[in-house]
C-alpha cells in the first residue's frame, strides 16, 4: 500500500543504524567518550530520534501515501490506541502488538513502519504519555511491524503459526531493546548492575540480564505470550477482514 | 484561548535542562514545585490536565526503584555503614554483581539524588503534558509530515467512535435476545466492530479522494533530487557524528559539529520536501507575546543554571563521599523562580 523505493530502503537502513546506536549505546560506548559518564546520552538520542523518524516518515509519505493508506492507518492506529489501555497496568498484557504484526503482514513493510509510529504516537497523545521514552517505543514498534511485512509468503495454518512465532520473537526483542534504552535511566551509574562504559560487551550483557531479571522479565514474557495468543485467536478473522478491505480499497486497478 | 503548545514544550524542556545540570535536592525540589504550581494554575478542563500527577507518581517509582537497587545490589561504598544485609554468594560468571551486603549512607544518598533528578525531569515533562494541547500540537507538525499527521488526526477522532460502534452492536444484539457475556460476547463483538471501522475508513478515503485530498504540487526534478541529497547527507552526517560520540577519539567540537550539520541538513531536506504539499492554513495558530514570555522564562531558568554550572559554581552537584549538606545556590534558584512567569501571563 505504501511503496518502498530503493532510496527509502537506504534511509530505513541509516535510520536502523542510528536506532541501534540509540538503543545500544551503553554496550557500544568507549570509556574515552564524553557522554559515557554524564547523564546526557539518553537525552541526546531522545532529541535526535524524532528528527530521524520525521525524515523517514516524510520520505515514505512522499513515495505515494494515498488517501486509502491514510484512512487505513488512521483506523488501525485508532483500534491500537483504543485497546492499548486495556492491558496497561496488568502485568505484561500487551494488547497492541498483534494488531501491528497483522497490519504489517497484510499491508507490507512500508505501511508497517508508519503504522508502528502512528499507533504509539496516537496512544501517547490520547493518554498524555509523551515523554523521552516515546521515540524509542515508536521506533521499536515500527521495526516490529516492518519485520512482519518482510516474512515469507505462507498460506493458511502455516501462516498463522509463523505470525505467532514472529510475535513471540519480536516482542522479546522489543522488550530487550526497550530495557536497554531504559537501563541507564532506571539504575543510573554506581550500582553493580549499572553499565560500565568500555567494559567487554559480554560483561555488560550479564549486568543487563540481571537488571532485566530483576525488573521486567515478567512483563516481557507476558507481552510475548499475549501477542502470540492474540495472533492465533484473532488472526483468521483479522487477516480476512484486512485483506478484504485492501481489495476493496483498490479503487482504480481491480 | 490557551497558549501555543510549542511555548509549553519549550518552557518544559528548558526547565528540564536546568534540572539536568544539578543533583542538589533543594534546587530539584524547587523545580518540581515550580512545574507543579504552573501545571495546577494554568491547566484547563481538558482530559489530559491530570498528567502531572501521573508523571509525579512515575518519578516516585523511579526513586524507589533506584533506592531498592542500591540496597539489594550494592554500589557506591562508603564509611558510614547503616546496616548490613546477609550476602548471597553468586557464581564467578556474574561479573561483580553482589546480592546483599553492607548498605552505606553514601550509596543511599547517591541513589536518592540521582532518582530525584530523573523524577524532576519527568515532572517537567508531566507539566507540559498537562498544559500543551496535543491536537493543536499536531497542527504545528512540519508540512512534509502532512499525510502522517492526518493519519494521526483520523486515529484520534476514530478512537471514540469505536466505543460508540461497540455500544451500538451490543444494543442490537440485546434487542435480538442475545445476552452473551464475557469472552463469547467479546468474540461476537469483534468482527462487526472491526468491519464497521474498516468500512468507515474506506468511506473516509473515498470522501477524501472526491474532495481532491492528496493532490500534490508538481515539484521540479531538480528540487526533488536536492531534497533527497539533503536528507541522505543529513542522516549520514548524523551516523558519523554518533559514531564519533560513542568512540570519543575525535574532538568534541568535530563530533558536535557533525551532529549539528547532519541535523541541519535533515531539517533543510524536510522543509524543501514540504513544497510538494501546497496548502494554506485556516485560522493559523498565533504566537503572541505571552508565548514568548513563557518560552523566555524557561530559557532564563536554563541559562542561569547552565551558566553557573559551566563556570564551576558550587552547590549544583552534590558530593556524596564525603557527605555534603545541601545549600540553595542563589543564581540558579532565582532563575528557576523566573519560570513561574506563565502564571502571570495566563489567559483565561
Amino acid at each position: 500500500m505504501i511503496s518502498v523505493r530503493p532510496k527509502t530502503t537506504v534511509l530505513l537502513i541509516l535510520c536502523g543504524l542510528i536506532g541501534i546506536a540509540a538503543f545500544g549505546w551503553p554496550l557500544l560506548v568507549t570509556p574515552d567518550s564524553k557522554i559515557a559518564h554524564g547523564g546526557d546520552a539518553p537525552w541526546t538520542f531522545a532529541l535526535l530520534l524524532p528528527l530521524v523518524l520525521a525524515v523517514v516518515l516524510a520520505e515514505l509519505s512522499e513515495g505515494g501515501m494515498d488517501s486509502k493508506a491514510v484512512a487505513m492507518l488512521g483506523v488501525l492506529s485508532a483500534i491500537g490506541a483504543a485497546v492499548r489501555p486495556l492491558g496497561a497496568g496488568t502485568a505484561g498484557i500487551e494488547t497492541v502488538f498483534f494488531l501491528m504484526v497483522l497490519g504489517g503482514r497484510v499491508f507490507g513493510p512500508g505501511f508497517g513502519f508508519v503504522l508502528g509510529n502512528t499507533t504509539l504516537f496516537a496512544s501517547a497523545l490520547l493518554t498524555g504519555g509523551v515523554g523521552p521514552w516515546l521515540p524509542y517505543q515508536m521506533l521499536g514498534a515500527a521495526w516490529v511491524a516492518l519485520g512482519a511485512g518482510l516474512l515469507p509468503d505462507l498460506k493458511g495454518r502455516a501462516e498463522l503459526v509463523m505470525l505467532a512465532l514472529y510475535g513471540v520473537v519480536s516482542s522479546l526483542m522489543y522488550g530487550f531493546l526497550l530495557n536497554l534504552s531504559f537501563w541507564p535511566y532506571a539504575v543510573g551509574t554506581g550500582t553493580t548492575v549499572s553499565f560500565v562504559p568500555g567494559d567487554p560487551v559480554w560483561d555488560n550483557l550479564i549486568r543487563l540480564a540481571a537488571f532485566s531479571l530483576a525488573t521486567s522479565l515478567g512483563w516481557d514474557l507476558g507481552r510475548a505470550i499475549t501477542t502470540a495468543v492474540l495472533v492465533l485467536l484473532t488472526g483468521p478473522v483479522f487477516l480476512r477482514a484486512l485483506r478484504r478491505a485492501a481489495r476493496k480499497a483498490a479503487f482504480i486497478s481491480p | 484561548m490557551t497558549l501555543h503548545p510549542g511555548a509549553w514544550w519549550l518552557w518544559g524542556l528548558l526547565l528540564a535542562v536546568a534540572a539536568s545540570r544539578t543533583t542538589n535536592p533543594l534546587l530539584l525540589g524547587l523545580v518540581i514545585a515550580v512545574a507543579g504550581l504552573v501545571a495546577v494554575a494554568c491547566r484547563t478542563e481538558a482530559p489530559w490536565a491530570d498528567a502531572y500527577g501521573v508523571f509525579l507518581k512515575l518519578g516516585l517509582l523511579i526513586i524507589a526503584l533506584r533506592v531498592v537497587f542500591h540496597v539489594l545490589l550494592g554500589g557506591i561504598t562508603g564509611e558510614t555503614v547503616l546496616f548490613t544485609l546477609p550476602e548471597i554468594p553468586l557464581p564467578s560468571w556474574a561479573k561483580g554483581i553482589r546480592l546483599g551486603g553492607p548498605v552505606s549512607a553514601e550509596g543511599l544518598l547517591f541513589a536518592l539524588y540521582q532518582g530525584l533528578q530523573l523524577a524532576t525531569l519527568l515532572g517537567c515533562i508531566g507539566a507540559v503534558n498537562a498544559l500543551a494541547n496535543p491536537k493543536r500540537a499536531l497542527r504545528s507538525m512540519p508540512a512534509a509530515l502532512y499525510e502522517v499527521s492526518v493519519a494521526v488526526v483520523v486515529a484520534l477522532t476514530t478512537a471514540p467512535q469505536l466505543v460508540a460502534s461497540a455500544k451500538a452492536v451490543r444494543k442490537a444484539r440485546r434487542l435480538r435476545g442475545d445476552g452473551a457475556r464475557g469472552w463469547r460476547a467479546l468474540r461476537t463483538l469483534l468482527v462487526p466492530v472491526l468491519e464497521d471501522a474498516l468500512d468507515r475508513s474506506l468511506a473516509l478515503a473515498a470522501a477524501m479522494d472526491s474532495r481532491g485530498y492528496g493532490r500534490t504540487a508538481s515539484v521540479p526534478a531538480g528540487t526533488r533530487r536536492l531534497t533527497s541529497a539533503l536528507v541522505l547527507a543529513g542522516l549520514i552526517g548524523l551516523c558519523v557524528g554518533i559514531y564519533g560520540l560513542l568512540d570519543g577519539q575525535a574532538s568534541p567540537y568535530v563530533t558536535f559539529g557533525l551532529l549539528l550539520a547532519g541535523a541541519g541538513l535533515a531539517i533543510a531536506g524536510l522543509r524543501l520536501g514540504a513544497k510538494r504539499v501546497p496548502r494554506t492554513r485556516y485560522r493559523p495558530d498565533p504566537w503572541r507575546w505571552q508565548e514568548s514570555v513563557v518560552a523566555g522564562s524557561g530559557a532564563i531558568a536554563a541559562a542561569a543554571t547552565v551558566f553557573v554550572s559551566a563556570s564551576g559554581g558550587s552547590g549544583l552537584v552534590m558530593s556524596v563521599v564525603p557527605i555534603e549538606v545541601p545549600t540553595l545556590p542563589l543564581i540558579p534558584a532565582l532563575g528557576v523562580l523566573v519560570a513561574l512567569a506563565p502564571i502571570a501571563v495566563r489567559t483565561r
